[in-house]
């Protein structure tokens, strides 16, 4: 009694699936997988996954040309099957022993006349072959042809009829402007440096969530750290104040700045930047 | 699609070719570094698949998928320069991966080189080599200095991954 054939491993399988095992180890592996069901489910599935990995490849185009490469070969090829295919070998009169028997003084001249009818057939089969061809390459042709023309007239008519449109003396013209936008908001201060005071109003302030509030900050001109102002919150009409807030005096201002902050303050400021100016602007 | 091209219906030839061409074209460029020899192969691919359209089996997994292992096997014969390993071209796909679909593909694409990238690096190593450089196991295992029997596992650990990752 025979030995089943092993199982081969799912490691060998994939290995198999690669083509990454010897000549010996492959034909073994396949022999294996002839008979067993459960391991071509899994050579399978193997396949399936070597799909995925092909397809991590940094993806190019065929080049350009390529299809039309291919179609002359497919030509090439039914060209060569149309001329393969022809019953020659059927078509010939049984020829037998015996006919050459009773012959033999003659056969250099019969061989003349069996083989010439059929050179002429192969030719015109060949001959078939390249017209068949070329009827097909000129169809394609006269196809691509009327596509480009059809295409054609429907750009000339589209053409047309704009044209009319911007022409026509009863058309209706009218020029349309942007609707009225919503106001900027826009923040005004007034800085007295060597008392440190300061008056700010701001309006069409969008609103901030509750836990939110805008700060002002002092940007000094001696470049140290922004300087926090006060905090503020605008009222339903986007109006806010700030009036004496508490600041050191004798501190030259750059700049004025306004972010959203929490609502008790920050010490330093968080970006965005919603509102600056320039001192001196 | 299919049937028609096995009715010699150029038309359907050429969507099949929009389609599918840019990944069969990648894959045998990715293992032969060389885009004339690339083109080769797919055209090889295109015109095995206009000659026996049969020889894919449309009810075990997706046009696409199988053309692309079989660009693949066919770069790597080139590669070896040996003559066509018919064996491995009776590829059978167990699940259907469209490829179809531009758009899927893509994700697809992603996910799949998401995976790769996070396998560790001997595992990624090892199936490159194998898949891509066209190296047998024994091969690898001289060039990596590791035992036979790990390079077998990286390789099988790897696939593993990718496919868990597309589990659904």
């Amino acid at each position: 009694m025979n030995d089943p054939r092993p199982i081969p491993s799912p490691e060998d399988l994939a290995l198999y699936a690669m083509q990454a095992l010897s000549a010996d180890e492959m034909a073994a592996v396949a022999a294996a997988l002839r008979d067993n069901a459960q391991a071509q489910q899994e050579f399978a599935r193997i396949q399936s996954d070597l799909a995925l990995l092909a397809l991590s490849t940094e993806q190019q185009p065929a080049p350009a040309g390529a299809f039309d490469r291919l179609k002359a070969r497919m030509h090439e090829n039914a060209a060569a099957t149309t001329v393969a295919a022809k019953p020659v070998p059927t078509a010939m009169p049984p020829m037998t022993d015996t006919a050459y028997e009773i012959a033999p003084a003659a056969s250099r001249r019969s061989k003349w006349t069996v083989f010439t009818p059929w050179a002429i057939a192969a030719a015109l089969a060949i001959a078939c072959s390249i017209l068949g061809y070329r009827v097909s390459s000129m169809n394609d042709a006269l196809d691509g042809e009327s596509r480009l023309v059809s295409n054609l007239a429907a750009k000339a008519s589209h053409a047309q009829q704009v044209l009319e449109v911007l022409n026509a003396p009863d058309a209706q013209r009218v020029t349309l402007t942007a609707t009225q936008t919503a106001p900027a908001p826009t923040a005004h201060t007034v800085y007295l440096a060597e008392r440190g005071a300061l008056v700010m109003e701001a309006s069409h302030l969008k609103p901030v969530p509750a836990d939110k509030a805008y700060e002002l900050w002092v940007i000094p001109a001696s470049g140290g750290a922004p300087i926090p102002a006060g905090t503020f919150r605008p009222n339903s009409e986007g109006y806010a104040s700030l009036v004496l807030p508490s600041l050191p005096s004798g501190v030259q201002a750059k700049a004025f700045g306004i972010t959203i902050e929490n609502a008790a303050g920050s010490s330093t400021p968080t970006l965005p930047i919603v509102l600056s100016g320039a001192a001196g602007d | 699609m299919l049937t028609r091209i096995g009715q010699r219906d150029e038309n359907a030839m050429e969507e099949i070719f929009r389609r599918y061409s840019g990944p069969v074209y990648s894959v045998a460029l990715r293992v032969l570094r060389d885009s004339s020899q690339a083109e080769d192969v797919l055209q090889e691919v295109f015109l095995q698949l206009w000659r026996k359209p049969a020889a894919f089996v449309q009810n075990r997994g997706s046009l696409g998928a199988w053309l692309v292992v079989i660009a693949r096997n066919r770069a790597i014969d080139v590669l070896r320069r040996r003559k066509p390993s018919d064996s491995v071209d009776d590829v059978v796909l167990a699940s259907t991966v469209n490829v179809a679909d531009e758009a899927e593909r893509n994700t697809m694409m992603e996910k799949v080189r998401r995976v790769i990238a996070d396998l560790p690096m001997e595992q990624r190593k090892s199936l490159e080599l194998a898949y891509f450089e066209g190296l047998s196991h024994t091969e690898i295992a001289s060039r990596t200095g590791d035992p036979l029997g790990t390079v077998k596992t990286r390789i099988r650990q790897a696939l593993i991954s990718l496919r868990k990752a597309f589990q659904p």
